[in-house]
């Protein structure tokens, strides 16, 4: 513990960077998701094959490789793009941040999807039917009946998903995110202990994970709580 | 701003020389996280808490914190101590080969043993029943009841974990080792043409990912032909 002592601080900055990603990637791969599972329950062909390419490949492809083609992919496009109007110019950063969060929204987006789907698809057809039979308009009838039931039916695995988003995040420091895996390497070259660093880095990731797990538990049973008194 | 394809046809050889590695981590991990999954599993169900505990506080730590910081953990944190040092397992550990094989063992030994737990909970009560009416031996109901039902409802859950276990190879790239993603960034540090090189890369993920999926529905179709008989 003694060894901690004057890296506290900086964990605790790198843990507020690593929710950051988190909340900005999970926001991402909701807006992802929700894209995706309207593409694939649409008619139309395009957008319905547009989202199983995106399923498969974001699927069947590893993480950090995804993480490392749009960090230096998005950077070589810019530099080239922007040397196309000014030959002189630099080689153009693009902040790892936003590489690493759309990166992560993208991969559990593609997850998302098929969470969404399944979930739009178990809400009871005859509620939309009522609904449109009061007279609801399409989107009356989305916001009102088909939201609020496909949230509820998609909480068990939205709270799994949000789990991997939260372990990714550990990835962003390989493209130069000063997260907590940074400051763990940075105060291992300085006081020679990795594990004790390290360990930390794992403690801080278990402590909210756990704090996800409860709460997403507690949404369920919120979400659940009109089936209280039937059972 | 041009896709080389010349580029993606010189590396694809150099990049599938990575794949021999990436095979090995994956066929060595998940054979001994299968077993390690196994005695968790039988720990976990063992009905004593003495050893359900144990077993519970080890899925719950491997799978509360990123695979990332396990293999950091492992490889760059267990040094620290002297014992380790010391001891007869230095040779393996003091390998970036032997961290990455360890790490991925043990993660995947956790969300396995899960799997497998999800499959006995999935048997039908009344078959377990049936196999105390038998007059079964515990032991006997656990080989010749249970488990061949439990594999053939956990084997969905599984091939996808393989698949992910597959993706998560990628991450022994971090510490030295030079399986697919770790010829891949060599490669795109010495050309710097990510898009080329990194796609050339995740499309023979693709193909992996395919060809297991492939492997697992047929064994699946396997599995559960007794399934399609009675209908």
């Amino acid at each position: 513990m003694a060894d901690l002592t004057g890296w506290l601080d900086d964990y605790f900055f790198g843990t507020l960077v690593v929710l950051q990603v988190f909340f900005v990637a999970l926001g991402l791969s909701v807006v992802f998701g929700l894209i995706g599972a309207a593409a694939r329950l649409s008619q139309s062909r395009i957008a319905n094959g547009i989202a199983k390419v995106y399923i498969v490949v974001f699927r069947g492809t590893p993480e950090l490789l995804i993480l490392l083609i749009f960090y230096y992919g998005i950077a070589v496009t810019l530099t080239n793009v922007a040397r196309y109007f000014e030959p002189t110019a630099g080689f153009v950063n693009f902040p790892p941040f936003w590489a690493g969060a759309t990166a992560i929204g993208l991969i559990v987006g593609a997850y998302m999807t098929e969470t969404f789907r399944g979930a739009f698809q178990g809400v009871d057809p005859g509620q939309v039917e009522a609904a449109q039979a009061l007279g609801m308009s399409r989107f009356q009838v989305f916001v009102y009946v088909r939201m609020p039931q496909m949230w509820r039916l998609a909480l068990p695995n939205f709270g799994n998903h949000s789990l991997s988003v939260m372990k990714d995040t550990a990835l962003i420091s390989i493209i130069g995110v000063q997260e907590i895996m940074f400051v763990a390497e940075m105060a291992t070259t300085v006081t020679r202990k990795p594990f004790t660093m390290y360990i930390t880095v794992a403690l801080i990731y278990l402590l909210i994970t756990t704090f996800i797990t409860i709460s997403i538990a507690y949404l369920e049973k919120y979400a659940n709580r009109h089936l209280r008194g039937s059972r | 701003m041009s896709f080389n394809f010349d580029l993606v046809w010189s590396s694809l050889p150099l990049i599938i020389q990575g794949l021999g590695m990436t095979l090995k981590l994956l066929f060595l991990s998940s054979l001994i996280g299968l077993f390690l999954a196994l005695f968790i599993l039988l720990l976990r169900i063992s009905g004593r808490w003495y050893l359900m505990w144990p077993a519970m506080a080890y899925i719950y730590v491997f799978r509360g914190t990123p695979l990332l910081v396990q293999i950091f953990v492992i490889y760059h944190g267990l040094p620290q101590f002297d014992f380790i040092r010391e001891s007869i397992f230095w040779p393996v550990l003091r390998e970036p080969f032997g961290c990455a094989v360890l790490a991925l063992s043990l993660n995947a030994g956790a969300y396995v043993s899960e799997i497998m737990r999800g499959g006995i909970i999935g048997v039908d009560k009344g078959v377990k029943e049936a196999a105390m009416a038998l007059g079964l031996p515990r032991w006997q109901q656990f080989i010749y009841v249970t488990s061949p039902i439990a594999i053939r409802l956990a084997l969905p859950a599984y091939s996808n974990e393989v698949v992910s276990m597959l993706k998560a190879t990628a991450l022994a790239s971090t510490i030295t080792m030079m399986e697919m993603t770790g010829v891949a960034r060599t490669l795109v540090a010495r050309t710097f043409a990510p898009y080329e090189i990194f796609i050339s890369a995740a499309l023979i993920y693709l193909a992996l990912t395919y060809a297991l999926q492939q492997v697992f529905a047929w064994i699946e179709s396997h599995a559960s032909r007794y399934v399609k008989k009675e209908r």
